[in-house]
């Protein structure tokens, strides 16, 4: 009896080891035959997946013979469901996939046409993939096509053209939400990859701490996402996201040199050689089919365009990928130090602060008092994301990041030094209810930020939070709901909680799509703003270990929509901050410290459009109106809130012809109202004319770039000048 | 034959960047004790007087908006960075020009300040600090000359004169509050 079970058994395995293993694969195509990657195959009955490589091949195994159900997913196009019978054990079955005209209209009947215009995909507004016209807020895409146009240094440069975006010496302002506080406590939230990466103790941005080259895009969502994202969100979210590992040998290399042009007027010269800047970049990587990797590294040296200027930066960085055989399963890995080492012209000098030359003042030449006042400054960070799709319906992540940050800056009146890391976690999953229209987005996330400094002392802050938000689609309607819960705790102490909810909704039709949102945002004070205990021009800035966060509700009503060659975008936006967490000087002692003060109102209206009126011409139009007001209190009239311009306008051309293409950035920003700390001096609006013009023949591609053309000598921050011309050329090779 | 771009929207956007760009931004200004153009606060010229003590650390020109009336209104000038006067090398009475950049408002009492070398607190100010001249009414000049400032005031002369300066104690003795 025993021998005969395991005959009958010995008789079946084959049977079943053929049964299990069944295998289904083929290509995934568009109508035009090109390939598609990343179209994700389900066998529904099966409960099995797979996703399509950059050759739009897929194979999902592990199947049973009899008829299947195949759905074919990619953002974009439209779903396909077919029925497929698995007789063996290898069955082919290849797939066309038809784009979609705009998913937001896919639920609105629309005429046959051929031509297809899709918006692109976005990831960072409801932390998933969805197309730009399917976002609840006002969202703005800097491409990799415009980043390269712009043959610029560093990341902000090029986003400082983004729609409603102005940078103010190195800090980022969108829609007027942060002002200027010299880099402490920024009002906007980076993220590298989705990965949060401000400062951990300063709460502020470096924006080389990602190679350019190795940058995609960069998206920018604008308004509260505190609901997502949590602290440092108020005012809006930057996310840096790098380029894919290509599946071959790729190499990327790029010098650039350039010159600084002499001041304009002979009262303000103040050296014989003209200011010189360079740099290099490599980038090499390696991709197989499952293993990915590469590394880079760069120089950069400049002389800067005024006294006590010069910069010295290296950076390198590295990444890597793998992908389980179905593509299910994705581990990536980054990382990047950058060295820099500057000069700090903090003020330029007056009348009796240098020699002038017998002029008020000399934009030009460094304060005395800051002569000889430089930075070394070391950061970096490294981050791994462990992503899976386990079914058709669920996806999750985990990701894990450490940032460290440190600096030390050498001054005549005694060296500061700082170095602070932050360490985080967060598991997400994203769940799509089979048959429902229904897509929820949960996580919690955990944050643990030190510092060691002798300005800001040794402290510890842990933030802890869950959210989660779901959408849910009626008829052609999406409507979002979603909140966060963060919790902070200070040196281990009490933790605080703060509850962060918004609601969205957008309403496609023939005339494009409307958006409306509201929500409420916070920021949890910084490290540095709690504990800063330092001297600054004899005042003594004293800590305030009992800073509470700030808190604002944000509105936002905005239209997206395309007519003929022209894609417009309009907004208006409506915000009330409480706690405004700002410096204040206390009138009994010489002190400063940072207080929880202000009551604000930041409105405005942003209008962004582009158009093609011919086939070889892009022209972009960006307009940002900015109301931005410190309520009134008692004791405190109502005011302008410093450092926020109301006209900001940005122009844009680029003509292309063949391989060559010129193009122009015009950036008008209006006068500031009101500004700190020198309120009385002289101050202008900008209006800056950057030139360009491109060559690309083969692998090589050279770059002509002629920052602020009109030389135009300007100051956006007190006693700061903002960069004069430059002329610089770059020439790029890639393999 | 690529198509050309309209040679209209050319002219407009050429006209328009040069119109709104017709000016270079921020110009040389002499420091002649007038104010530059779009300067908010006051500007004129120091006179000075005296013999400049050896333990001089620096002379600042500073503004209140209201005449102090206790040791703690002392703290409430503007601005927060107070300009600093370009002391003369010889000991010839000489001028040195100033742009005190204020606020718009009206202010009480426009003066400049004596520092002696050493760390300010609040409880060593009276040995530190002294009031070396002011800007004086010129109807009444042994009060002090009141200013409206909404845009550029020039010619707020005063004289600083280093053997006649005031302590903190002067305007507010031990007992006042």
């Amino acid at each position: 009896m025993r021998r005969s079970l395991v005959v009958v058994l010995l008789a079946l395995a084959p049977v079943r080891l053929v049964a299990q293993n069944a295998v289904l694969h083929g290509t995934v195509r568009d109508t035009t035959g090109k390939p598609l990657a990343d179209a994700l195959v389900t066998v529904v009955s099966a409960g099995q997946a797979g996703y399509t490589n950059s050759k739009g091949s897929y194979r999902v195994g592990g199947l049973t013979p009899g008829p299947v159900v195949v759905r074919i997913e990619l953002i974009g196009f439209f779903t396909r469901t077919d029925t497929v019978r698995i007789d063996g054990d290898s069955v082919r079955h290849d797939v066309t996939l038809r784009p979609q005209r705009g998913v937001l209209l896919q639920d609105v009947p629309q005429p046959p046409t051929d031509t297809v215009t899709l918006p692109p995909v976005v990831v960072t507004a409801a932390k998933r993939s969805q197309l730009l016209d399917q976002a609840f807020t006002s969202i703005a895409v800097v491409p990799l096509a415009q980043i390269e146009l712009r043959a610029v240094n560093t990341i902000d440069e090029a986003v400082d053209k983004a729609p409603g975006v102005q940078f103010l010496n190195g800090q980022v302002n969108i829609r007027g939400s942060t002002g200027y506080v010299q880099g402490l406590g920024s009002r906007v939230l980076l993220l590298v990859d989705g990965v949060p990466a401000n400062q951990g103790d300063r709460g502020g941005i470096s924006w080389d701490l990602v190679p350019l080259e190795d940058i995609e895009r960069v998206e920018v969502v604008k308004g509260a996402g505190s609901a997502l994202y949590g602290s440092a969100a108020l005012g809006g979210v930057v996310n840096i996201l790098t380029r894919d590992i290509p599946e071959r040998t790729h190499v990327r290399a790029r010098v650039a040199g350039g010159v600084y042009t002499d001041p304009p007027h002979p009262e303000w010269a103040f050296r014989s050689e003209p200011g010189l800047q360079q740099r290099i970049d490599v980038f090499a990587s390696q991709g197989f089919e499952r293993v990915r990797a590469g590394v880079g590294a760069g120089f950069l040296h400049s002389d800067g365009y005024r006294e006590q200027d010069a910069r010295d930066r290296w950076h390198v960085s590295g990444k890597g990928r793998w992908q389980s055989e179905n593509r299910l399963t994705t581990l990536a890995v980054s990382g990047a130090w950058t060295h820099d080492a500057y000069d700090v012209p903090l003020l330029w000098c007056t009348t009796g602060r240098c020699d002038t030359g017998g002029q008020a003042y000399q934009p030009f030449k460094v304060d005395t008092g800051g002569l000889g006042d430089r930075t070394v400054s070391r950061k970096g960070y490294l981050q791994a994301v462990l992503q899976r799709a386990p079914s058709a319906n669920l996806r999750w992540q985990v990701r894990g990041s450490w940032l460290r940050t440190g600096f030390v800056d050498y001054q005549r009146s005694g060296d500061d030094f700082s170095n602070a890391n932050r360490l985080g976690l967060e598991i997400r999953g994203e769940v799509h209810p089979v048959g429902d229209r229904t897509v929820t987005t949960v996580g919690v996330e955990g944050t643990r930020s030190d510092v060691t400094s002798d300005i800001f002392g040794t402290h510890t802050q842990g933030e802890y939070a869950a959210y989660g938000e779901s959408e849910r689609r009626f008829g052609a309607v999406r409507v979002t709901a979603g909140a966060r819960v963060d919790f902070l705790a200070i040196d281990g102490g009490g933790l605080t909680g703060v509850l962060s909810p918004r609601l969205g909704a957008v309403f496609p039709s023939r005339l494009g799509a409307t958006r409306a949102s509201v929500g409420r945002g916070f920021r949890a004070p910084t490290l540095a703003e709690r504990f800063a205990n330092t001297v600054v021009n004899g005042f003594t800035v004293v800590p305030n270990p009992a800073l509470e966060p700030e808190t604002a509700w944000s509105m936002e009503l905005g239209h997206h929509a395309v007519v003929g060659p022209v894609e417009g975008d309009g907004a208006v936006f409506w915000t009330e901050a409480d706690q405004l967490i700002e410096p204040s000087i206390d009138p009994t002692a010489i002190q400063i410290q940072f207080r929880n003060l202000e009551r604000a109102r930041i409105a405005g209206l942003d209008l962004s459009a582009t158009a093609q009126p011919v086939t070889q011409l892009t022209t972009s139009f960006a307009y940002t109106f900015l109301y931005a007001r410190e309520l009134a209190q008692p004791g405190r009239p109502a005011q302008s809130l410093a450092f926020r311009p109301r006209h900001l306008l940005t122009l844009s051309a680029d003509y292309r012809l063949g391989p060559a293409s010129v193009g122009a950035d015009f950036r008008y920003m209006s006068r500031m109202e009101r500004v700190e700390l020198f309120p009385g001096d002289v101050r202008v609006g900008a209006k800056v004319l950057d030139l360009r013009a491109a060559l690309t023949r083969g692998p090589l591609s050279a770059r002509l770039l002629v920052a602020n053309a009109l030389n135009y000598i300007y100051t956006l921050v007190p006693r700061t000048l903002a960069p004069v011309r430059a002329v610089s050329l770059s020439v790029s090779w890639e393999y | 034959m690529p198509a050309r771009p309209p040679r209209h929207a050319l002219r407009a956007t050429l006209a328009l960047a040069a119109a709104i760009a017709c000016d270079g931004g921020l110009a040389p200004s002499p420091a002649t004790g007038a104010c530059p153009a779009g300067f908010t606060g006051a500007c004129g010229t120091v006179t000075f007087r005296g013999a400049i003590p050896e333990s001089t650390q620096v002379v600042y020109v500073v503004a209140y908006q209201q005449f102090p009336q206790s040791t703690g209104d002392l703290l409430l000038f503007q601005p927060l960075a107070p300009p600093v006067l370009d002391l003369p090398s010889g000991p010839a009475d000489t001028t040195a020009t100033y742009q005190l950049a204020l606020p718009a408002g009206r202010y009480e009492w426009v003066l400049a300040v004596w520092k002696k070398i050493g760390t300010l607190t609040l409880s060593n100010a009276d040995s530190l600090l002294r009031e070396a001249g002011f800007y004086r009414n010129p109807a009444n000049p042994a009060q002090p000359g009141v200013l409206d400032i909404a845009g550029p005031r020039d010619s707020v002369d005063f004289v600083v004169d280093f053997g006649n300066m005031h302590p903190v104690s002067f305007y507010f003795p031990a007992s006042s509050p």
